[in-house]
């Protein structure tokens, strides 16, 4: 019998959410079989089985787990669930035949809410918990007898109760809040809060919004940031990119340029390509940068390997590929490791410049505008150019203020000049 | 040899018992004496034995030796050669020579130095000593009591290591007795030697030195009535023998960490059982743990588990929870056979698991 814990699938996750059984309990399942569908903090990803046997789930989907928690076990057919390989006393938690069996049962509804496109408009109940809804999972309601004696004895509706026992069971308590007007029939919609502000809909995190919002508050409150703004003249980038364009598809696009000067001048500076840690600074060999992409409602950032020995076409072909593969769902893990630096660019968006929050773990992050039209002075006269803000944000732990602003203008040499990013 | 039964004797006073077979140490006139549960067990034996001339003993080394536990220590000096009587190592022989001795009219006390040896007399076990009074329709009577340990832990191995529990009370016909604590293996045992039934006496090979008070006097503990030895009221813990210690101590830790409050029974008799103590304790609390050493599969849990089930099925909030022995061979690794047989840890998971939602 070989036991299947919650596995450790990213190397910063710390939990995970079972998105769906992609084997139903009581298969048989052949080594290399697709398990199951986990939910990490980056991205999800399907779990392949490693032992042959008869799978008997116990953790049923839509549930969340640390990693390391037991979720099923795969094991010679007849075997009783629950009891590891021989040796520990069979504490044999009866619960795990029933739960497999309503695990099926419980799918449809987890599945419509995990959102894997991102959806969270709709509202979500609470994690940990499979609601025990009378018809939407075949019609069986899962109660503890005593509980259904006394919903039968006070009258009380188990139908579209939440249950508090394991698998959502209706226990005693249940049944005695109930009784008492505790609880609310329909567990799925949450109350609406009346008051000056209207109502409020309360939209429960995806697993990566949650993510975003405890790495940011973290570097915001841990990373002494400060902030260099430059403005470049991209009118060479500009033409160059034409060129590109006129000979076929695959131009690099402005960011790409900055990218690749970035790249260039992170091996310039390898304090900005390092890492403040513990009272070390880690000066990473490779520079690889991340791409900041938003999707629907959260923002992924694949990284770009070894940018610095990349060409311009390279890079601009591999930034597509990253990009696409976020907006479909389809980067892993490995895509989104291991950047030494990020790039974010809101240009597109009509904004002219702005503060990023640094990655936890990087030095800096460069934050980029957009390229417009623009009255400029050149040697005294008035001209038209097209101008770029940058603002780069520092950990001054590690980057300082003058390292940081030749740091910059290295990037901007690169952009105003792009021979030198050959 | 024909012995008439002696009629009921006055209850044996405390010198009576002192003088005799040695003493435990007794804190005084007005305290509660303190014995070992081996001690306990000689005294039973040498009570009966005083108070009844047709109780013997048989078994290997009970005699000369003092008995391979030291249970039967002093009992040859006292009664002699005719009612202490060392036989060959031939367990079948000893517990066939103690049914035709019962059938006779005497009241044989047969030792049998562990359960596992115990596989080697089962004919005579099962189908003569349990099926004659029946096959005879009651005319003729086995009155036999066998004695022994059971239970692991020695690193000993899978053959010296059974818990049979759950084999012996399966059988219709026979009483089935484990006592815990010193108290009650004497007073069961007295209990046992007056009774008409074949009884199997089954001690643990870890309990013989463990210490409680023993009341003095001729007290008889009736088969059937089950002890509360920790009053609770979130979740009832069953165990007989060593695991009844292991229940107790679980629900010490279930208190002082996790706020659990557990009642713990030790039904003492497993036949016949008070099941009516348990399924009281079940409709308060509505959550049962069965905690036993043997294996799970047709253990005594999985019976005790479906008679619950059957009888107070509307009061359980919960399945009922086993913590069983491994189901393997017993390990001589010693920390494998000690991974193989419950400890305080696990009765506590189970617990957990099983008032999982309502804490």
């Amino acid at each position: 019998m070989t036991e299947i814990v919650m596995p450790r699938l990213t190397d910063s996750m710390e939990e995970g959410t079972i998105i769906a059984w992609l084997k139903e309990d009581g298969d048989e399942v052949a080594v290399g079989d697709e398990l199951v569908e986990i939910e990490t903090d980056k991205a999800s990803m399907v779990y392949e089985a490693d032992a042959a046997g008869t799978l008997s789930i116990s953790v049923p989907a839509g549930e969340t787990r640390e990693i390391g928690v037991p979720i099923a076990t795969v094991g010679e057919p007849g075997e009783t669930g629950g009891s590891s390989n021989g040796a520990p006393p069979a504490a044999e938690p009866e619960t795990a035949a029933p739960e497999a069996g309503e695990a099926k049962a419980d799918r449809p509804a987890a599945a419509a809410d995990v959102g894997a496109d991102g959806d969270a408009a709709a509202a979500r109940e609470p994690e940990g918990r499979t609601a025990a809804v009378a018809t939407a999972d075949g019609g069986r309601i899962k109660a503890s007898p005593l509980a259904r004696r006394m919903a039968a004895d006070t009258g009380v509706d188990l139908g579209g109760m939440r249950g508090s026992g394991p698998g959502g069971r209706i226990i005693k308590v249940d049944v005695e809040a109930a009784a008492s007007g505790g609880q609310s029939a329909a567990p799925a919609a949450p109350a609406p809060a009346e008051g000056g502000r209207g109502e409020t809909e309360t939209v429960e995190l995806t697993r990566t919004q949650r993510t975003i919002a405890r790495r940011m508050a973290e570097s915001k409150a841990t990373v002494p940031h400060f902030y260099l703004r430059t403005e470049v003249r991209m009118d060479r980038a500009i033409a160059v990119r034409a060129a590109f364009k006129e000979r076929g598809d695959g131009a690099p696009s402005l960011n790409d340029f900055v990218v690749k000067a970035t790249a260039r001048a992170l091996r310039e500076f390898p304090r900005a390509n390092g890492s403040y840690r513990d009272d070390a600074f880690e000066l990473h060999s490779r520079v690889n940068v991340g791409i900041a992409v938003a999707t629907e409602d959260a923002l992924i950032v694949p990284v770009v390997a070894d940018a610095d020995r990349r060409s311009l076409p390279e890079i601009a072909a591999e930034s597509r590929r990253l990009a696409e593969r976020v907006r479909s769902g389809e980067i892993t893990p490995p895509e989104l490791a291991g950047g030494t630096f990020t790039v974010s660019n809101l240009g597109m968006f009509g904004v002219r410049g702005f503060d990023a929050v640094i990655n936890p773990g990087q030095a800096g992050i460069l934050a980029v505008g957009e390229a417009v039209e623009r009255p400029v002075a050149e040697d005294g006269e008035l001209t038209v150019g097209r101008v770029m803000e940058m603002t780069l944000a520092c950990d001054h732990r590690i980057l300082y203020g003058a390292d940081g602003a030749r740091f910059l203008a290295a990037i901007k040499a690169g952009l105003e000049e792009p021979g030198l990013l050959a | 040899m024909t012995p008439e039964k002696t009629a009921e004797a006055e209850p044996v006073t405390a010198e009576e018992t002192a003088g005799a077979a040695g003493r435990g140490s007794a804190d005084g006139a007005g305290e509660v004496p303190v014995l070992r549960m081996r001690e306990a067990l000689r005294d039973a034996m040498a009570e009966e034995m005083r108070r009844d001339e047709s109780v013997f003993l048989m078994g290997e080394d009970v005699g000369v030796f003092q008995g391979a536990f030291k249970v039967t220590e002093g009992l040859l000096d006292e009664f002699g050669e005719k009612r202490v009587r060392d036989t060959p190592i031939s367990e079948n022989t000893i517990v066939g020579a103690g049914v035709g001795a019962a059938m006779a009219g005497l009241r044989p006390i047969v030792e049998l130095m562990t359960v596992n040896f115990s596989l080697l007399a089962l004919d005579q076990i099962i189908n003569h000593a349990a099926a004659i009074p029946y096959m005879f329709n009651g005319h003729v009577r086995v009155p036999m009591v066998v004695r022994m340990p059971g239970g692991g832990g020695h690193q000993l191995g899978p053959t010296h290591s059974h818990s049979f529990e759950a084999l012996y009370l399966q059988i219709p016909g026979l009483l089935v007795a484990c006592p815990s604590t010193p108290a009650d293996g004497k007073a069961l045992l007295k209990a046992a030697i007056r009774d008409q039934n074949p009884v199997i006496f089954i001690e643990h090979e870890s309990l013989y030195g463990v210490k409680g008070e023993v009341p003095e006097g001729d007290r008889i503990q009736r088969f059937g009535e089950a002890a509360i030895r920790r009053e609770g009221t979130d979740v009832t813990i069953v165990g007989v023998l060593k695991m009844a210690h292991v229940a107790e101590q679980a629900a010490e830790t279930l208190a002082a960490e996790h706020g659990i409050s557990a009642e713990v029974i030790d039904p003492r008799t497993l036949r016949p059982l008070d099941l009516d103590t348990i399924l009281e304790s079940v409709r308060k609390t509505n959550r049962a743990v069965i905690v036993e050493e043997g294996w799970p599969h047709g253990g005594g849990g999985a019976n005790l588990s479906t008679l619950i089930t059957e009888q107070a099925f509307d009061w359980l909030d919960a399945p009922i929870q086993r913590v069983t022995g491994a189901d393997v061979h017993m390990p001589y690794s010693r920390r494998m056979e000690q991974a193989a047989i419950p400890h305080e840890e696990n009765v506590v998971e189970a617990v957990l698991a099983a008032t999982e939602g309502a804490r």
